[in-house]
């Protein structure tokens, strides 16, 4: 990449070339911590400047019965975290001889990234699913490792844009008299659904499908909506 | 701040003509300081121009952003120049929209002080010259198309001020979906409709695979003697229906106090006095 | 005792024709001179007492530690050479550790124990951090798990470990074990387990039992569990003797 190194006001500026080997793919996941449920929403959308990489790329993985990993950003990235995450679950499975609990991924997930605190993955983590007391939960990421346990999330390249929709609409934010309505599993997926509908008319890395788990003690159960494809 | 005097003709003779430059030293010192100066608006876009039996087809997608944001979901890039001539443009919005407006005006002077049509290549000229004259700075990569006496005439015109005259042009960011679409199916002598197809299916092209590109495709068809415009043309993404019901209901938004307003006309004058206000 | 004793005992990792490793053998005969020690398992929790040595009157008793803490939830009993303990132990802290850094969360006896095993394995590895030979010292593992279960382990110099009820290492061990496996039934109280411990530690000792020469340490499965371990202090010792 280069950087424009401005020397006042002339007509060549000085190019100076730096190392900088991340790409940003697009793509955008939302997350939503129900009582015994959480439901993650995500694009199918990759992208790289103005070109469609791929239309059928989904950012939330499966990492146990009760976890969803979504991951936006750099997709090389986003490959090799993976692939690594599930190493380290499969170990752990071995060692200690049962599943990693959401939890326990949340915290592996956090070391592994701050792990690489000056050469970071460049990847936003969302992981959604089922805590070890059976409630739904949610936790997000920065990119070297910072984690907060959440009740909705919005990441990637519509952030921006969703995240104070879903203050609005489940946090309640600056209304009076508000009378929340209760969280169902159809209701938050609905809402997902518009909300990417939504993103998809302004931000332009977000796009083609949405795909939709609702993940509770039943199981993950996925969904995918077209979306606009230009 | 930049006040664009296009010649001597529209503004007073004192006047410095062409951009004012006086914000620049404070522009790039702000810059230094770690100032984000505002960000001009693109139309990040796909655009064509295909000649066909009778005329030029124009065409050209709707979407403009800023950023990876969508600014405007149905813009117009099919600028009026003269009845005769219009003109697609991609790059900054306010670049294409400024220069072809102002050609716009040169020509209708033209026009009047010649008493006859402009043709296509006296707007080319004036584009290009001014194009020029900014070094590639006035961001404006147009497709001109229109009928004159001389027939159909087709051109791309370049930010830096070069210029092709082709049977069949794409340009944006777009060009290269388009372009393909063209060089798969455009054929010598085509009629209005298989022209127009053609247009729809290279602006298309752009739309679904280029992200700068999106919503509809607009088509203006210019032949001898009559124009057509079709804004739009086509669809291509609609927006999908919304799914959930997210109606405030009544006072959701907080009222600090209130009172009765009175009306206009429910006021009686008691009291009136003159002043003098020159 | 062994009938055929050779050059087979010198080396770590020469097997002796007869397939023996014959200084793994010999280090868990060095816990049979160790002070006793004893485990108990119940639904409610675990516990573990040993017996202090105090071979001199001038000798501090308290210095005396044979009941350390891994962890909040774990502890661990020991009976050997204590000296060679300490690297067990250190490892095993570490590794509790490292688990809740990356996890957050407890780990659990069971993956404690598998890794102090590893390391117990580890001898006669050509690198710098191996032991030369066998740790001659066995440990009993004791806590109650995030989940809720109480667990005891005992592990040997071979680096075996298994699950225990009751379990007693080290001198008494042969007379403790049979009293415990007499008396030892799996719907015990906690309470009832501790005093057990006490009561097969008061039949193998040669000293008279008081709170100076044992050590108790318990970890009781709690409403916020995992349960917390915690060394009996004085008082509590001869509270409990009384009641003998």
């Amino acid at each position: 990449m280069a950087v424009l190194v401005d020397e006042g006001y002339q007509t060549h500026p000085t190019v100076q070339h730096r190392f900088f080997p991340y790409a940003q793919n697009g793509g955008t996941v939302v997350a939503v911590a129900g009582e015994d449920f959480s439901v993650v929403g995500c694009d199918t959308r990759l992208s790289e400047g103005y070109s469609i990489l791929s239309r059928d790329v989904s950012k939330v993985r499966k990492m146990t019965k009760s976890g969803l990993l979504g991951c936006v950003g750099f997709h090389g990235d986003v490959l090799t975290l993976t692939k690594m995450l599930d190493a380290k679950m499969k170990q752990y499975k071995h060692t200690h001889g049962k599943d990693m609990s959401c939890e326990a991924m949340a915290q592996m997930l956090s070391s592994t990234l701050y792990y690489r605190r000056f050469f970071p993955y460049w990847v936003y983590n969302m992981v959604a699913g089922i805590d070890n007391n059976g409630k739904g939960c949610v936790f997000s990421y920065d990119p070297v490792g910072s984690y907060e346990r959440e009740t909705y999330r919005a990441c990637g390249s519509a952030s921006a844009i969703i995240q104070p929709l879903l203050d609005n609409q489940l946090g309640y934010k600056n209304q009076s008299n508000a009378n929340p309505a209760p969280l169902t599993r159809d209701r938050v997926r609905t809402m997902v659904r518009d909300i990417f509908a939504a993103a998809s008319e302004r931000d332009i890395y977000t796009g083609d499908e949405v795909e939709i788990s609702v993940i509770d003690a039943n199981g993950i159960d996925t969904q995918r909506f077209p979306l606009r494809s230009d | 701040m930049v006040s664009l005097a296009v010649d001597n003709m529209l503004v007073g003779k004192d006047e410095p003509k062409g951009f004012l430059f006086e914000n620049c030293r404070r522009n790039a010192f702000m810059a230094k300081q770690g100032v984000t100066l505002p960000k001009a608006r693109s139309t990040g876009t796909t655009i064509v121009g295909v000649i066909f039996n009778e005329g030029v087809v124009l065409g050209a997608d709707t979407r403009a952003t800023g950023g990876s944001i969508v600014c405007d979901l149905n813009c117009e890039k099919i600028h009026y120049i003269a009845d005769n001539v219009y003109c697609c443009g991609a790059g900054t919005a306010a670049d294409t929209e400024f220069t072809t407006r102002m050609v716009s005006s040169k020509m209708e002077l033209l026009k009047l002080r010649t008493g006859r049509e402009g043709r296509v290549i006296s707007a080319l000229r004036m584009l290009k010259q001014y194009l020029f004259r900014y070094q590639g700075h006035v961001s404006a990569a147009l497709v001109l198309g229109g009928v004159d006496v001389t027939g159909p005439a087709l051109y791309t015109v370049y930010p830096h001020g070069s210029t092709d005259k082709l049977p069949y042009v794409t340009m944006g960011s777009g060009s290269l979906a388009a372009m393909s679409v063209f060089e798969d199916g455009y054929k010598v002598g085509m009629n209005e409709e298989e022209a127009k197809k053609l247009v729809r299916d290279a602006i298309r092209a752009g739309i679904v695979n280029d992200l700068g590109s999106g919503s509809n495709v607009d088509i203006t068809v210019i032949k001898q003697g009559s124009v057509q415009q079709f804004r739009p043309y086509e669809v291509i993404c609609k927006k999908s229906e919304r799914q959930g019901d997210y109606t405030f209901p009544a006072g959701t938004t907080a009222v600090k106090s209130s009172h009765d307003m009175v009306p206009f006309s429910a006021l009686r004058v008691t009291d009136e006095e003159v002043m003098e206000i020159s | 005792m062994f009938q055929s004793r050779s050059e087979y005992d010198r080396g770590v990792n020469v097997f002796s024709p007869e397939g023996r490793i014959f200084q793994v053998e010999y280090a868990i005969e060095a816990i049979k001179l160790g002070s006793t020690a004893v485990g108990i398992q119940t639904k409610e929790g675990v516990c573990l007492a040993v017996e202090r040595r105090i071979t001199s009157p001038l000798m501090i008793p308290s210095s005396i530690e044979k009941i350390v803490e891994i962890d909040d939830h774990i502890g661990c009993a020991m009976s050997g050479l204590i000296a060679d303990s300490r690297i067990l132990i250190d490892h095993a802290r570490v590794e509790a550790q490292s688990h809740w850094f990356t996890f957050n969360e407890k780990m659990s006896i069971e993956s404690v124990t598998q890794s102090v095993s590893n390391l117990a394995l580890s001898f006669g590895e050509y690198d710098r951090k191996s032991m030369s030979r066998p740790f001659g010292v066995a440990i009993l593992m004791a806590g109650v798990d995030e989940n809720g279960d109480s667990v005891l382990l005992h592990m040997d110099p071979s680096g075996t470990y298994l699950k225990y009820g009751a379990k007693a290492i080290g001198a008494g061990s042969e007379g403790a074990q049979a009293t415990l496996e007499e008396q030892y039934h799996k719907s015990m109280t906690l309470d009832d387990g501790i005093k057990l411990c006490l009561n097969v530690l008061k039949q193998v000792m040669e000293e008279k039992i008081s709170s100076t020469n044992i050590e108790v340490g318990v970890c009781r499965k709690s409403e916020e569990k995992p349960g917390k371990f915690h060394l009996l202090g004085k008082d509590a010792i001869d509270t409990l003797l009384t009641t003998l």
